[in-house]
């Protein structure tokens, strides 16, 4: 009897799974295919510029640069041929560029906002305008990193900021009932301090713990239920793969942007408030006067809507929208439906953004969201 | 394993998945709503000071030692890479700014013009100085010969 279970077409269909599901589990998908080259490097961040594709009477004048945030790789913007927002870009004529912080060594534990708002970001933008050739530019920021562009959009609004687009931006944190990581690090129950002091920086271990926690069975037991369910679906296998690569594989925060992140925004809503000080200069979100886009996800447990829609009601720019997007914190970007909701979305608001013409940062038209 | 019944296939299995993914959507809602309670929060902020409570006396101990093992053996230590890596960034930032002023000051040089100037009291360049000396004296020379004729 045994021969006969072995060779049995239900017992190799198994075996098939077990193979591709371990294979799936153990190795990395290859990820970030879009063709690119370094341009910049300071200490840990370089700054890639994608090769264009299309030719150069097609391209948009004004370059796009992505800043994404400090504790997950930035190939998430790049994540595999064909569900790739930079791909995407790229091919629809964008001179494309992306900020990738790169992971935080001890040595850079004292790094904070005020480094990556007034060093590292003008330095990226500086060269970035030296290749392109062209003085203004677009921006565009994805959850800490919206924070990030945000402040600098700021303190900076004369370095030829022509669009700002806002992806998931967490910068009001003052309805913390609906913030369940604002309840996880009040001063009542996380002591920073110690945390720090022993890590220095913090770990990527315990990021990923919290924004896993957040949603534990999903994150935890459905989503590996749902990889078994389509293990004969190489789309979805091949998709789940790509996602897994990158949910795993996170970098610390430095010490002190972390402790900014905390004491300044989640316990004390600084800059709400007008009183975050970025090397002594208020972040003054009424000086924010670039053609803004700014994009909600409209179940994003990470980011909810209540923390972008009152922030970007105080910025001043004339050109304004908000845009709604049904999906989660990642899946609007990097989820199914992106390449067919976000992105075409993206590229039309920014395309009539992005022409030598427009001298001035009033609109061509002007749409609410 | 499957049974024909009205022309549509009956998959057990089916059943039990859909019983599973139930039970999971329950079960999720009850998670989600614990890890969003005051409960969870001090508890887990309990379970992270007791962690740091056990773990920061054998980091600081394992650190100490492999410091001292290091040095005896006149060997660089951890705060030693920390330091040279910070000083590394600053001199890149310096870098940075160099690189920056050097490009402007190409850019400067290629925008000089290399042409003479064509208005009269504009200094012309030392090189069509000398080409209008040599043509007057050949002028002169071409004079006196022409005198001696």
């Amino acid at each position: 009897m045994p021969p006969e279970i072995v060779e049995s077409k239900d017992f190799l269909a198994m075996q098939k799974r077990l193979q591709l599901l371990t294979k799936t589990l153990t190795s990395s998908a290859q990820v970030a295919l879009t063709p690119k080259e370094t341009v910049w490097t300071l200490n840990k961040a370089k700054l890639y510029r994608y090769v264009p594709q299309v030719p150069k009477q097609q391209r948009h004048p004004v370059p796009l640069l992505l800043v994404f945030a400090l504790m997950n790789r930035p190939y998430i913007l790049d994540l595999r041929p064909g569900a790739s927002f930079v791909e995407y870009m790229v091919k629809q004529g964008y001179d494309v560029y992306l900020l990738d912080w790169g992971s935080p060594g001890p040595e850079d534990k004292h790094l904070k906002f005020d480094d990556y708002t007034l060093e590292y970001i003008p330095r990226a933008v500086r060269k970035m305008k030296a290749l392109s050739g062209c003085e203004e530019f677009s921006l565009l920021g994805w959850c800490i990193g919206a924070i990030l562009t945000t402040i600098y959009a700021s303190l900076r609004p004369d370095d030829g900021l022509r669009n700002l687009i806002l992806l998931t931006a967490p910068l009001d944190f003052s309805r913390k009932e609906q913030l369940t990581f604002a309840r996880w690090v009040d001063e009542k129950y996380f002591d920073i301090d110690k945390v720090l002091a022993t890590f220095g920086n913090m770990p990527a271990e315990m990021i990923e713990y919290g924004a896993k926690a957040l949603k534990p069975v999903e994150n935890y037991i459905c989503n590996y239920l749902r990889l078994w369910d389509n293990l004969d679906n190489p789309q979805v296998v091949e998709s789940w793969h790509a996602m897994h690569t990158w949910v795993t594989d996170n970098v610390p925060i430095a010490g002190a942007a972390f402790r900014q992140l905390i004491v300044d925004l989640y316990r004390n809503n600084r800059l709400m408030k007008g009183e975050l000080l970025i090397r002594g200069e208020r972040v003054d979100l009424a000086n924010i006067h670039a053609n803004l886009l700014s994009v909600i996800a409209e179940s994003d447990h990470i980011t909810p809507c209540c923390q972008t829609e009152s922030a970007v009601a105080k910025m001043s720019s004339a050109d304004k929208e908000i845009y709604r997007v049904p999906g989660g914190h990642i899946g609007i970007m990097a989820g199914s439906g992106a390449c067919k909701r976000t992105w075409p979305h993206l590229d039309e608001w920014l395309a009539k953004r992005s022409q030598y013409s427009q001298t001035n940062f009033a609109p061509p038209e002007r749409k609410v969201g | 394993m499957a049974e024909e019944q009205g022309g549509k296939k009956l998959d057990p299995t089916e059943q039990l998945r859909s019983m599973r993914d139930a039970y999971m959507e329950a079960w999720a809602k009850t998670m989600g709503e614990y890890v969003n309670s005051e409960q969870y929060a001090q508890q887990s902020g309990a379970t992270l000071d007791a962690m740091l409570a056990v773990s920061v006396p054998f980091r600081a101990a394992i650190e100490k030692a492999m410091v001292n093992a290091l040095q005896q053996m006149a060997m660089p230590t951890r705060p030693d890479f920390i330091s040279i890596a910070e000083r590394l960034t600053n001199v890149e930032m310096r870098l940075d700014d160099l690189d920056v002023k050097i490009d402007r000051i190409a850019q400067a040089v290629t925008k000089i013009p290399t042409q003479a100037p064509t208005s009269a009291g504009q200094k012309a360049p030392s090189g069509s100085v000398k080409r209008a000396s040599a043509k007057k004296s050949a002028e002169k020379k071409s004079a006196k010969k022409k005198g001696a004729r």
